[in-house]
């Protein structure tokens, strides 16, 4: 479990906004929209601004931002340089002391009014997502957004549909058990629901300054593809990886196999000399590919099972021991101390 | 305060068998005169399994309730229990009263001959005999001859353990049934004994051989980890052995040849090279392996000093 501030009473809600590159420009308009939402709501809440990596840009808002009328304890965490979302997230639940966190994102991704849904959700389930619904966008981006919701769910067998959406809310417990790095943030839910929380899709109304920002570079396109692959990972073979590596570099070695055996018949049976045959590099590769597999998934295994004491593979959700009731056959032992 | 015997309990959708099996612990277990605890792991049950243990738990302070959020399978259940129990004794059961309770005594003064390990053997098993006994016959011959472990009945969950030894076993994945295969890198004394088996009362069976690949595969990783673990570079540089061997005839041959003709092959100069790079592939993820084997913590010598006994002293060790 991380280090953080502890629940305390005092405060039922931690609002979490993580500055990343991507920033609304009258970041105090955003920042008043919430807090109209979080009063509305009825409730104690703090807000905690992270900025990631040095702001120099926002310094001005900041300043004002601490220095406007102090309706609720804000508090703002600068980090040192980039660290990425997710990152930024746990820096800024470490001091969260509401005993439910919300994550909003740092621009205009759904209206502010819509928070208030989002919490009352966690009376059903441990994690709220948005969704933002109806949704305005052309239809290439809506592609792109089904492409990689559908390549999501083929991997962990699960449909969401805008883990785009920042603008989430969770018990406390969710975080709490969840180790994030890089730029998880997004498949936070996906993480969660592996720990066994429940989740939830709750449709919310998109912000009417939200736009899609022009096209992605390719590095962003490359780097979700490698997110998928490491939930993939995270999910279905991080405690076996042999089960995966040993497949898939079993399956290559026989094939290599088999293509060395028609080889070598040839030879025998039929005389046609190795010599000449591009077949047998392509074969003994295949055949070296396997081993390597299998070195590497038995590798995979000696980690975990070196390691297995400190990376447990379940999470337990309590432990309930009754103290003993004063029973009356049993004389309480009187301790002394000479 | 220790106690000495902890009885962990792994529950799946067991509603019913609960309090019986409540029941049948304390009869067999208070006759004994020890002092023990019972841990009931709730592996994420669908049903009332959760609330009833709990109702046990608030009734008897030596009933200890772990609950999980979702259902892991048998063998977290398992760890998890076994890492929350504070006896010197673990023994482990199963929650759907096919094991006797009445067996555990019987358990107890086999640890106390000396062995770390005593596994109960089902040998008159009252189940179905093509999905269950047969199968689980064959699987059980093949861990036996795999492992070195000649245990009649790996499936069988009525065991006792030294707390000292299995809280140190790695436990993960489906790996409850090699537990005694698992221990074995620590050289435990283990012994077998004949337990009582039961048809089943309640519900129907959850956990089961139900894939055997992976039970092979389980038994593979087992094998390799648990007798390698500890000179992962040998392991490599033996598995490395046959292809250094095809590279060397491969390359040899391409030097005789090209000696002889002044031609050369590229195919089977490839090939050489190819196999000579996997060699130094393979010699490379050895020494990971060492690395790896050093940041852990599953040490040979720690295991030694779990079971060792002192066979002879004189002189001033006490």
């Amino acid at each position: 479990m991380k280090e953080s501030a502890g629940a305390d009473a005092t405060v039922e809600i931690s609002a979490i906004i993580p500055v990343g590159k991507r920033h609304a420009t009258d970041l105090l308009a955003l920042y008043a929209e919430y807090e109209s939402a979080l009063d509305a709501l009825g409730v104690t809440y703090e807000v905690i601004v992270v900025l990631d990596g040095p702001r120099p840009e926002l310094a001005a808002d900041v300043q004002r931002l601490l220095g406007s009328g102090a309706r609720a304890s804000i508090a703002v965490i600068g980090l040192t340089r980039r660290f990425g979302e997710a990152t930024a997230l746990v820096a800024g639940f470490q001091r969260a002391r509401g005993r439910t966190i919300v994550t909003l994102p740092a621009y205009h991704q759904i209206r502010g009014g819509e928070i208030g849904k989002l919490v009352r959700a966690l009376g059903v389930v441990d994690l709220a997502i948005g969704r933002r619904w109806p949704r305005v966008g052309g239809r290439f981006e809506a592609l792109r957004r089904n492409l990689f919701h559908h390549m999501l769910a083929s991997v962990t067998g699960q449909r969401l549909h805008d883990l785009g959406c920042g603008a989430r809310a969770m018990k406390r417990r969710v975080l709490e058990e969840i180790t994030l790095y890089g730029d998880q943030h997004r498949f936070l839910p996906v993480l969660a629901s592996r720990n066994g929380f429940k989740i939830m899709e709750i449709e919310v109304q998109q912000s009417p300054l939200d736009r899609y920002e022009g096209g992605y570079e390719l590095r962003e396109y490359v780097r979700r593809a490698l997110d998928i692959c490491t939930v993939f990972f995270l999910v279905r073979f991080t405690k076996k990886p042999l089960r995966f590596f040993g497949m898939v570099g079993v399956s290559t070695f026989l094939v290599g196999a088999v293509l060395v055996a028609g080889l070598a018949i040839d030879r025998l049976a039929f005389g046609h000399p190795l010599a000449d045959r591009p077949a047998l590099l392509l074969s003994s590769l295949l055949v070296v590919l396997g081993m390597q597999l299998f070195a590497l998934g038995l590798l995979g295994e000696l980690v975990i099972f070196t390691h297995a004491r400190e990376i447990k593979d379940y999470q337990i959700e309590e432990v309930v021991r009754y103290p003993a009731q004063k029973l009356p056959e049993e004389p309480r032992a009187v301790e002394r101390t000479l | 305060m220790p106690l000495d015997l902890s009885i962990v309990v792994p529950l799946f959708n067991e509603e019913e068998s609960v309090r019986p099996l409540h029941a049948a612990i304390v009869a067999g277990v208070e006759p004994l005169a020890v002092s023990f605890e019972i841990v009931l792991v709730d592996d994420g049950s669908r049903d009332g399994t959760a609330r009833v243990a709990d109702e046990i738990a608030r009734a008897d302070p030596r009933v200890c309730l772990v609950k999980f959020r979702r259902n892991y399978g048998q063998t977290p259940a398992m760890a998890a229990g076994i890492a929350e129990a504070r006896g010197e004794i673990i023994v482990t059961m199963d929650g759907d009263l096919q094991n006797d309770p009445a067996d555990i005594g019987r358990l107890l003064g086999k640890i106390d001959e000396g062995n770390d390990i005593v596994v109960g053997w089902r040998h008159r098993r009252q189940d179905k005999l093509w999905t269950r006994k047969v199968p689980s016959r064959i699987a059980n011959a093949l861990i036996a001859r795999v492992t070195g472990v000649p245990i009649r009945d790996n499936g069988c969950s009525l065991k006792a353990y030294r707390a000292s030894l299995i809280k140190r076993i790695p436990l993960y994945s489906e790996m409850h049934r090699f537990i005694p295969a698992m221990a074995s890198i620590a050289g435990p004394r283990i012994a077998e004994i004949r337990v009582r088996h039961h048809a089943r009362a309640f519900g129907h069976s959850k956990y089961g051989l139900s894939r055997i690949y992976k039970v092979l595969l389980d038994l593979m990783v087992i094998k390799t980890v648990a007798s390698f673990t500890a000179r992962p570079m040998l392991w490599f540089a033996m598995l490395s052995l046959p292809m250094l061997a095809i590279a060397g005839l491969a390359l040899g041959w391409t030097c005789f040849n090209f000696a002889a003709t002044g031609k050369i092959s590229l195919s089977i100069a490839g090939t050489g090279v190819i196999f000579l790079t996997s060699t130094v592939m393979l010699l490379a993820a050895g020494a990971f392996g060492e690395l790896i084997y050093e940041l852990g913590d599953v040490r040979e010598h720690q295991f030694s000093a779990l079971t060792q006994r002192l066979l002879l002293a004189s002189g001033r060790h006490p």
